[in-house]
């Protein structure tokens, strides 16, 4: 069984078909990627993936479940149960330092355990930087006490919308690399964005347009175990 | 353009500015509403106070000293003052601060028994007609205000059928052995008559023995036609300071100046001297226990309110503030946008002012309509009459609104031009 | 609990990061506690002082005999009657008729402090009498014997029975006595006809026991509480009758009441509208908040937790906010009332958890509002626009 299966989901707003006639499936441990001009319906897509937004029509099987039949709050249980979030935005709690934001999803989830999220810190380099304050770290940084806060709570699916958008290089880099090492672990990652570069190192590259699948492009050189260190492969 | 602006966000965040309109409003009427109060706290309690009976006593200039003095038999010592003048106490320059007024005419007259008894002629509900174009019902009825009545009725002036009608203390009832529609004989030094009694009264005091009955029927008892003994005026008065001390010592260490201040400023001493003006060879002194007692609660009657008035005010200018402190720094966010495209900190400023006040003086403008109401119902549940407006509220309660927004807008205007754009835009 | 552990440590952290807006939270809360219990202070207290002031009218109760005369011991048993600090003053009085130059005045022994107590409005130009000699007398008597402060007075007095009738083959002499006149007294009433002296000096002079005719009581006790007063002097001592000053006491309750129902008013509405602006302000404080909320939601929290938290932050923000306003209110009403009533106020302990309640009622109730409406929208609304 796949771990995510979507079946002629459809998204409509008014006139506006968000999504149309979309099918897809992720299986367990694949890296797939989500491209698209905006207005393409990647956002309603990682909505619906997400367990924050329901679709029109069609089904989401996750992990077997349909979460288009269920309801709000059992949808926030499912997202906080098997996805880990990762924003454009970073979205952290300004006023809670890096280990507080990760403890935060702990604490949602069942118990925090502050060792746990130190050693979560420490995956992302980020274990002396774990009394900070949000305001105090960088972009980089502060993407990657997301991604901590995301993996926190071992979810089937880490969900990532435009984790780079606001990154620069060099920090694009870092979490890029995180990726790899989350995808080496067995973790499914769903990025969503709309740089070529980010989304060409993934297994997959589903390319939206207007709303219905357009191309998919398998990546053939994928080895998973890639380094951008390393020589790039395309 | 900025115009545009300020449109654009008045519209599109009515919620917003609703509220901080809102809470405007309340601090307003709040503001407006005590101040009014306050305002006329002191005339609303004055007359209450008139319960108290009359404030000022008026004697003839004779009589003034040696009456109670020595005894002495009526008619004999003394003069009068004339009944004739009465009216003309609703013509001094206070006219309209005398709500009440009531003549005394006192004869000493004898029982069938051959006891004692004092027959007093008063006014009970006297209707004038004022050559302001007013009328007045003075009188007893409402200066004894204390008076429980026990049997049949108050005396009814106005009937028509008042001649020879009496009112009689609860004591010589009980003496007596007479009630409500008994008829008592009396004789007086120069007539005899038989008194219907229309009511009993109990009074708490020496009253209780005597019998009230109208003017002309103790003057013909008496044989005192036209005349009177004392007039008891119940006037609202402004409490003692030093002014009005000094004045009252004596008037002639006041200079021209001071003396216009006193003679045009509500003094108990004051309206007594402009008393003895019109009523020839009187004598006007205010009842200390009344006098005294009334400025001495309306003094911290106003106090009280003053400083209830300071609090509530300090409450609603610091709530206001508060508000509009947080609402104007929830907005970090467009502002930072604004100064990334390129406005200057003079500008922003500008806009965010200019939104608030809008705001502010919708709110003000509702706040002191609502402070208005406010202060009705207060007037209307406890005084049963409606609170004077004073049009020095307005101006106060502008000034402040204006002064409370401004301050409120300083801490988040220093903030706003503190914003690093960056910082704003780039996920805080 | 680890769990709660983490629960205090997010509010701790939150009421102390967010400083300058917790403190505008704080700030209006304490606004509204300060104003609650300071006017419910005043308000509990405006009837005892108000009523203090009206003292000023004086006596509201007096003593006559209720046989022939009644003597001191009698008024020490009534005074017995009632709580020593609700009295204000117990004046006795004794008249007598004596003579100035063959003139016929009346003079009353009294006890001046009692005296000064019960009859406020008494102006005394020069002072009261108090050693043995001194006479206080009133304005009109000054004016008809054309007498001044520091003049020495010659004051007759007849004993009885040498009343001219059966004076005949007796020969009684008159009592005389020499007065320093050490004050004239203005009342505008009857008392500025009489002269005042010492209850001593008038039993030297009419070389007599002690007596008293009448005793004025200034007693800080509502009407009901005076009939009460009343009926058990007039049970428990025989020789005086009790009444009330109807013209004092009458009038006393009904401005007494009209001033209370004003302050209640005033205190109703001037807390209606302080509660509203609290609400207000903590509205704005939590609104500023919606997308923090849906970052929470977005990664799991309940719609239940989340309350919990913001509540939880909210009505602790309330409890400080009222333990700073019981203080600020006690202080303030203290602060009124020795300024206006030149005494302290009592205070009431049952207060500050009123308050505090009230505070936290308010600022949670306030804070509900828009914490239910943003856990209702979307997550990923909050999360995508502003």
């Amino acid at each position: 069984m796949s771990l995510l299966e979507l079946k002629n989901v459809y998204k409509i707003y008014g006139e506006l078909h968000a999504l149309d006639d979309v099918s897809l499936t992720v299986e367990k441990g694949e890296w797939v990627s989500i491209m698209g001009p905006s207005g393409s319906g990647k956002s309603t897509m990682m909505n619906i993936i997400g367990c924050m937004d329901k679709p029109t029509k069609g089904e989401v099987l996750l992990d077997g479940v349909d979460i288009a039949k269920e309801s709000k709050k059992n949808l926030t249980n499912i997202r906080r149960d098997k996805i880990g979030l990762i924003f454009q935005q970073f979205h952290l709690v300004n006023y809670l330092t890096a280990l507080e934001n990760v403890m935060l999803a702990q604490y949602y989830h069942s118990m925090p355990d502050e060792k746990e999220a130190l050693e979560a810190l420490e995956r992302v380099g980020l274990a002396d930087r774990a009394k900070h304050l949000p305001s105090q770290l960088s972009g980089g940084e502060q993407q990657r006490v997301c991604v901590a806060r995301a993996l926190i709570n071992y979810p089937e699916i880490i969900l990532a919308d435009e984790p780079t958008g606001n990154l620069d290089e060099k920090n694009e880099e870092i979490v890029v690399e995180l990726f790899h090492k989350l995808h080496d672990e067995g973790t499914t990652l769903i990025v969503v964005t709309h740089d070529p570069e980010v989304a060409e190192v993934a297994q997959r590259t589903l390319v939206l347009r207007d709303g219905k699948l357009s191309k998919e492009i398998v990546n053939e050189h994928f080895t998973g175990k890639i380094r951008f260190d390393d020589q790039n492969p395309f | 353009m900025f115009g545009r602006m300020i449109r654009g966000t008045l519209v599109r965040q009515w919620k917003k500015m609703l509220m901080i309109a809102f809470t405007i409003a309340l601090g307003a009427s709040l503001a407006s509403a005590m101040l009014s109060v306050m305002l006329d706290v002191g005339d609303k309690v004055n007359q209450e106070l008139k319960t108290y009976g009359a404030n000022i006593k008026v004697i003839p200039k004779e009589a003034s000293v040696l009456s109670d003095l020595y005894e002495v038999e009526d008619g004999n010592a003394g003069r009068y003052l004339k009944e004739d003048e009465l009216g003309k106490i609703k013509t001094i320059f206070w006219a309209f601060n005398i709500v009440d007024y009531a003549p005394f005419v006192n004869a000493k007259s004898t029982l069938d028994d051959g006891s004692e008894i004092t027959v007093v002629g008063t006014w009970f509900n006297h209707h004038m007609d004022l050559p302001t174009g007013e009328s007045l019902d003075a009188g007893v009825a409402s200066m004894r205000s204390w008076w429980d009545l026990k049997e049949g009725s108050w005396l009814d002036e106005q009937a028509g059928e008042s001649a020879d009608c009496a009112m009689i203390g609860a004591e010589a009832a009980k003496k007596l052995g007479v009630g409500a529609g008994d008829t008592v004989n009396v004789s007086g030094s120069s007539a005899d008559k038989q008194l219907k009694i229309v009511g009993v009264y109990d009074a708490g005091g020496e009253e209780d023995s005597e019998i009230y009955c109208t003017l002309d029927t103790a003057q013909e008892l008496a044989g005192l036609d036209g005349s009177i003994d004392s007039i008891e005026v119940s006037a609202l008065t402004t409490p003692d300071d030093e002014l009005s001390e000094r004045a009252a010592k004596d008037p002639s260490s006041l200079t021209v100046a001071q003396k216009e201040q006193w003679y045009c400023t509500a003094y108990a001493s004051s309206i007594c001297y402009q008393i003895q003006e019109v009523i020839t060879d009187s004598v006007a002194s205010p009842v200390r226990q009344v006098a005294d007692s009334e400025g001495a609660i309306l003094e911290k009657t106003q106090l009280l309110m003053v400083l209830i008035t300071i609090l509530s005010l300090i409450g609603a200018a610091l709530g206001i503030c508060n508000l509009v402190t947080a609402s104007v720094m929830e907005r970090s966010q467009e502002i930072g946008l604004m100064k990334a495209i390129g406005a200057h900190n003079g500008s922003v400023s500008l806009l965010v002012l200019t939104e608030i006040f809008i705001t502010a003086i919708i709110g003000g403008v509702a706040g002191f309509f609502a402070g208005f109401g406010f202060a009705q119902i207060i007037g209307h549940s406890v005084f049963g009459s409606a609170i004077n407006m004073r049009p020095m509220v307005i101006p106060i309660v502008a000034v402040l609104v204006v002064i409370v927004t401004l301050i409120g807008c300083i801490p988040a205007i220093r903030m706003l031009l503190r914003l690093r754009p960056t910082e704003v835009l780039h996920g805080r | 609990m680890k769990k709660r552990r983490m629960f205090i440590r997010m509010i701790t952290a939150s009421l102390i990061r967010r400083r300058s807006r917790m403190i505008v939270a704080l700030l209006s809360i304490a606004i509204g506690a300060t104003i609650l219990s300071g006017l419910v202070s005043i308000y509990y207290d405006v009837p005892k002082q108000m009523g203090a002031q009206f003292r000023n009218y004086g006596a509201n109760m007096i003593l006559t005999a209720s046989g022939d005369s009644f003597r001191m011991s009698d008024v020490q048993r009534a005074r017995a009657v009632f709580d020593e600090d609700e009295i204000v003053g117990i004046a006795p009085f004794r008249y007598e008729n004596v003579r100035i130059n063959d003139i016929p005045v009346v003079a009353a022994g009294t006890d001046a402090d009692e005296a000064k107590a019960t009859s406020p409005y008494w102006a005394v130009d020069g002072d009261w009498f108090s050693v043995h000699g001194d006479v206080l007398i009133g304005s009109g008597v000054a004016e008809s014997f054309r007498l001044k402060k520091g003049d020495m007075i010659e004051i007759a007095y007849t004993p009885e029975g040498s009343d001219e009738s059966d004076g005949d083959d007796e020969v009684v002499l008159d009592n005389y006595d020499y007065f320093n006149v050490v004050g004239i007294l203005e009342t505008g009433g009857s008392e500025e006809n009489y002269i005042y002296m010492s209850m001593e000096d008038m039993e030297a002079l009419t070389q007599t026991e002690e007596r008293v005719d009448v005793t004025e009581m200034s007693i800080s006790a509502s009407g009901d509480e005076l009939s009460e007063y009343i009926d058990e002097i007039n049970a428990k001592v025989p020789a005086v009758h009790a009444s009330v000053v109807k013209r004092v006491t009458a009038s006393e309750a009904t401005v007494l009441t009209k001033l209370q129902a004003l302050v209640l008013l005033v205190t109703i509405i001037v807390l209606a509208l302080t509660m509203i602006c609290v609400a207000t302000t903590m509205t704005a404080v939590v609104a500023e908040r919606r997308k923090e909320i849906g970052l929470r939601k977005a990664i799991g929290a309940s719609d239940k937790s989340i309350i919990q938290e913001f509540m939880g932050e909210s009505m602790l923000l309330g409890l400080f906010g009222g333990a700073i306003g019981s203080v600020l209110g006690y202080v303030f009403a203290q602060q009124v009332s020795v300024n206006v009533f030149s005494s302290s106020i009592s205070f009431r302990p049952l207060l500050v958890p009123i308050t505090m309640i009230v505070s936290i009622a308010v600022t949670g109730i306030s804070s509900l509002v828009p914490i239910r409406s943003a856990t209702d929208i979307d997550p990923a609304l909050v999360l995508k626009g502003e």
